[in-house]
């Protein structure tokens, strides 16, 4: 019985942790639908916009189709940001898993 | 050669290399520091549950060989999950750069639930011992039993901290597996057989 109960036990927090992330969060990205790279604007001016609103910038990659960027904030929190990468609009920020902000649709 | 295979340091050895190799490609720049977070963690995950498994696997599948053989290594299994979870932790503080910066994000559920799970996973290991075995008796297996909680609360850091949910279950299934198979076995054994009683 103690066996059950452990496994239901770990069932439970699989679920509890699953039904408090939205669809993107299940999934571990956000999906952009850009176009073919030729046509996206270079990673660097992003990083360089960033910067300039006062983001200190740790990494960038392409993720997702998007522009997924790791820094600290200008308000000083730790987060990972995608970005579209022909408009470089603001489409998801969180904070170790904690969303902080997600265009609607996103 | 047997007599090396066989060897408990071999295996503690064994269980160091991948916390070498990428301490090695941190310390040449090969790896950034926020770069070590996670396999650290994940690796520290990984033993836990190679530990919590010997256990009921033995349960399930009697005294075989190689589980005795895993059984006598269970606890450098467990102290090197434990040894993986504080390399996670300084690699996280040195990521973070500041206390201030770190109890800022305690509030996070991904990020106390990390906490609460190595804070219960301390007391294991400074009791992964014989001197510790001698002193506590009954109430080491107690401590030990830590893991349950320390498991669940590792599963939630990771599913909540959002970085590879499908690896997280890969990697805790096969607990939840040999545990409903342990149930199933118990339920059917408890059963009364058809002829009883004929």
């Amino acid at each position: 019985m103690r066996s059950l109960i452990l496994a239901a036990a770990f069932g439970l927090a699989a679920t509890a942790a699953l039904s408090t992330a939205t669809p993107a969060e299940a999934t571990g990205k956000v999906k952009c639908q850009a176009g073919p790279q030729s046509g996206w604007k270079n990673v660097e001016s992003l990083k360089a916009q960033l910067t300039k609103d006062g983001w200190k910038v740790t990494k960038a990659k392409v993720d997702g189709g998007c522009y997924e960027v790791y820094g600290v904030l200008p308000t000083g929190e730790k987060v990972e940001a995608y970005f579209h990468p022909v408009s470089f609009e603001k489409l998801y920020v969180a904070q170790r898993g904690k969303v902080l902000f997600r265009k609607s649709g996103y | 050669m047997r007599t090396i295979i066989n060897s408990v340091k071999l295996f503690w050895l064994l269980l160091a290399v991948p916390g070498i190799a990428i301490l090695h490609g941190w310390l040449t720049g090969g790896i950034e520091t926020m770069d070590m977070i996670h396999p650290t963690g994940e690796m520290g995950a990984r033993l836990m549950v190679a530990a919590m498994l010997i256990g009921p696997l033995a349960g399930l599948l009697g005294p075989k060989r190689w589980l005795l053989w895993l059984l006598a290594r269970r606890r450098a299994l467990g102290v090197g999950a434990f040894a993986y979870a504080i390399a996670h932790l300084v690699f996280y503080a040195i990521d973070m750069g500041s206390l201030e910066a770190i109890l800022g994000e305690l509030p996070i559920a991904s990020i106390w639930t990390g906490w609460l799970a190595l804070a219960l996973m301390l007391p294991m290991a400074l009791t992964s011992n014989q001197t510790a075995m001698k002193l506590l008796r009954t109430a080491w297996k107690r401590v030990q039993q830590l893991a349950y909680p320390a498991a669940i609360l590792t599963l939630l850091h990771w599913l909540w901290i959002h970085d590879g949910a499908t690896a997280a279950y890969i990697h805790f299934a096969p607990l939840v597996l040999v545990w409903l198979l342990l149930a199933l076995r118990k339920l059917t054994k408890s059963q009364p057989s058809p002829q009883a009683g004929v």
